[in-house]
């Protein structure tokens, strides 16, 4: 009885002391002084921006392709400066080369001055293991592994002459998320100069080039007469992501 | 602001409330939505608290038990409407299909594995033959996905749960709004197939003083628990481990088990150990059903066993049964047959 009535005081003193922090921390959250930030992603090959299928474009081995397909997820992006940093919250986008709308995203940043900013090419592995998701990680996106759970990273596809696959398609569907074919990549761009000033009534805008003709070499070449078709986890998969992790690069920063 | 605090209250006493509930009586916990009836999750005496809790971003409900339900013998789900999840996992076979070694698809086609049954998935962590899935959430994705199953897309199939009043009715009921989307009618089928539970066989009921096994099953067990238990581990009958268990690699479906998912050679031939509950109805047997009776099961373990590279090591010392072993072995194994769960209402066509 004695214990019971323990139990009871401490649960009451740990219902307001959770009350109390979660009324702290609404009050922390940046309304009156932050700005909303935009990010938008340009997919290039060559300095000009993609046209899907019509567009012939050589890789570094000489080999022509098209793009008909091009996916990939930006996610857990963040703000940095030293060791402070602001997270965007539920931060999931799958970037689609078909879907203008889907090539830019806002979030509100809180008002402060920072040097780089940080997101993961690919879903992060917790996301990768826990159920059924919705938004741009729902698995009608066309993203999800059914028969080896797990997201597709990335994905390419399109025709090359080089290809000795049917109809010289190629197909490139990255993912893995642990072990040692673990394709997620953290990225990080810095911003230069005096770094990003983020302020009320501010208009900024992040844009981001990804520069297509990386995934073919840098780290490892891959060639399309040898490997036309991954789509499955593994060393090849992996060969490419170490490729693609270096894609992007700051193009432009508009700040009014 | 104090409607607002008054929730915030309302919410850490049920937590908490739970929380020591719980400990009391051995259950999951899953959290609440409004307007619902709440399930429990009941972990039946003896048994070990599931690896995960896969209830834990799911509440569960009745509601979402019954849309999981309908869903579940839904021939809608599939491209031609001819293939419900229930037409390859028939409650009288324990949700296997029942005398097939391979089951019947979109188009006339063969399925590539032996359907599994369907009953204490709460306490694995990994699904299929393989374990190539990773949560019983996005395990429906594919049987409606592959080609030679049910051979449909779920944006296709959400259009025709959309189309269906009685439908968008139980999502609102389940999930508090008429939004039918992919995660909803994903863990809604968890929700159903995630609380089978098989635990009330002639063996359980020994086990809880209720029954007594005859001489011959009595025998059996003891011969069970010298040479199968390993990995056919008590209470769940199985480990839910990947173990080659020295079947011959079948010529045709070319399947090596786990090293499809892994790529790692050292799990080449390696499958997922089946629990032997129920198992005298979800004949026939092994990955490809390639064995049609328990004693051509018990024949493989004496005299079939194929030897190599990733053999287990429990299979690498030779069992041996007399045939009148065999038979108490037999006996035994039936009597892990739960005829309350086979023919458990609940669990039927709705």
């Amino acid at each position: 009885m004695n214990n019971f009535r323990i139990i009871k005081r401490l649960l009451t003193l740990l219902f307001f002391a959770a009350v109390f922090i979660s009324f702290t921390k609404i009050k922390e959250s940046p309304n009156s002084d932050s700005s909303i930030v935009k990010i938008s992603f340009i997919n290039t090959v060559k300095n000009s921006r993609i046209v899907l299928n019509d567009s012939v474009y050589t890789n570094p081995f000489e080999e022509k392709y098209t793009i008909s397909k091009l996916r990939y997820y930006v996610t857990n992006v963040s703000l940095n400066n030293g060791s402070k940093s602001f997270m965007e919250k539920n931060s999931y986008h799958l970037i689609d080369e078909s879907k203008e709308e889907s090539q830019s995203f806002t979030f509100n940043v809180p008002a402060g001055n920072y040097n780089s900013i940080q997101f993961l090419l690919g879903v992060d592995s917790l996301h990768n293991v826990s159920g059924a998701q919705t938004g741009d990680l729902d698995p009608t996106k066309d993203m999800f592994w059914t028969w080896n759970s797990g997201y597709v990273m990335a994905k390419m596809e399109g025709n090359s002459p080089s290809s000795t696959l049917v109809n010289n398609k190629y197909e490139f569907h990255i993912g893995g998320y642990a072990g040692p074919y673990n394709v997620i990549k953290k990225v990080q761009l810095d911003f230069h100069n005096k770094g990003l000033e983020v302020a009320a009534g501010k208009t900024i805008e992040i844009m981001i080039n990804a520069d297509i003709n990386t995934w073919w070499s840098d780290a490892n070449d891959i060639k399309i007469a040898e490997h036309a078709n991954i789509t499955s986890p593994g060393k090849f998969a992996l060969a490419i992501s170490d490729n693609y992790a270096k894609m992007f690069s700051i193009e432009k920063i508009i700040s009014e | 602001m104090k409607g607002k605090i008054t929730i915030l209250i309302f919410l850490f006493v049920s937590v908490f409330v739970s929380v020591l509930d719980a400990g009391k009586r051995k259950e999951i916990a899953s959290p609440y939505i409004e307007n619902t009836t709440p399930l429990k999750f009941i972990i039946p005496d003896g048994w070990p608290k599931p690896p995960t809790n896969i209830f834990s971003n799911n509440p569960l409900t009745e509601e979402g038990f019954q849309l999981g339900r309908k869903l579940f013998y839904d021939g809608r789900l599939s491209k031609d409407g001819n293939f419900a999840c229930a037409s390859c996992h028939q409650q009288f076979a324990a949700f296997a299909t029942y005398d097939h070694d391979l089951s019947h698809g979109f188009h006339d086609q063969f399925t590539t594995r032996n359907a599994p049954p369907l009953f204490n998935l709460a306490w694995k962590k990994l699904y299929h033959w393989d374990g190539g899935i990773n949560h019983i959430e996005v395990q429906a994705l594919s049987p409606m996905t592959a080609s030679n199953e049910m051979a449909e897309n779920v944006d296709s199939v959400l259009l025709k749960l959309r189309k269906d009043t009685a439908y968008v009715r139980m999502f609102k009921s389940a999930f508090g709004s008429n939004l039918v989307n992919s995660q909803r009618m994903l863990k809604a089928l968890a929700q159903f197939v995630g609380t089978l539970v098989s635990a009330n066989s002639k063996y359980d009921k020994v086990k809880r003083g209720e029954d007594k096994f005859n001489s011959a099953e009595a025998h059996g067990y003891e011969l069970f628990k010298a040479n199968c238990a390993a990995c056919h581990k008590e209470p769940l009958f199985t480990d839910n481990s990947f173990r080659n268990n020295g079947l011959t690699l079948n010529k045709y479906l070319k399947d090596y088990g786990r090293m499809r998912i892994t790529g790692d050679p050292a799990d080449s031939l390696k499958f997922i150990v089946p629990s032997l509950r129920n198992v005298s109805v979800t004949f026939p047997y092994m990955h490809d059903g390639r064995l049609y009776s328990l004693y051509k099961v018990v024949d493989h373990y004496t005299s079939g066993i194929q030897t190599g590279p990733t053999l287990d090591s429990v299979l690498r010392r030779p069992i041996v049964f007399s045939d009148a072993e065999k038979n108490d072995l037999v006996y035994f194994l039936h009597t892990l047959k739960d005829t309350s769960f086979l023919n458990n209402k609940r669990f039927a066509q709705p």
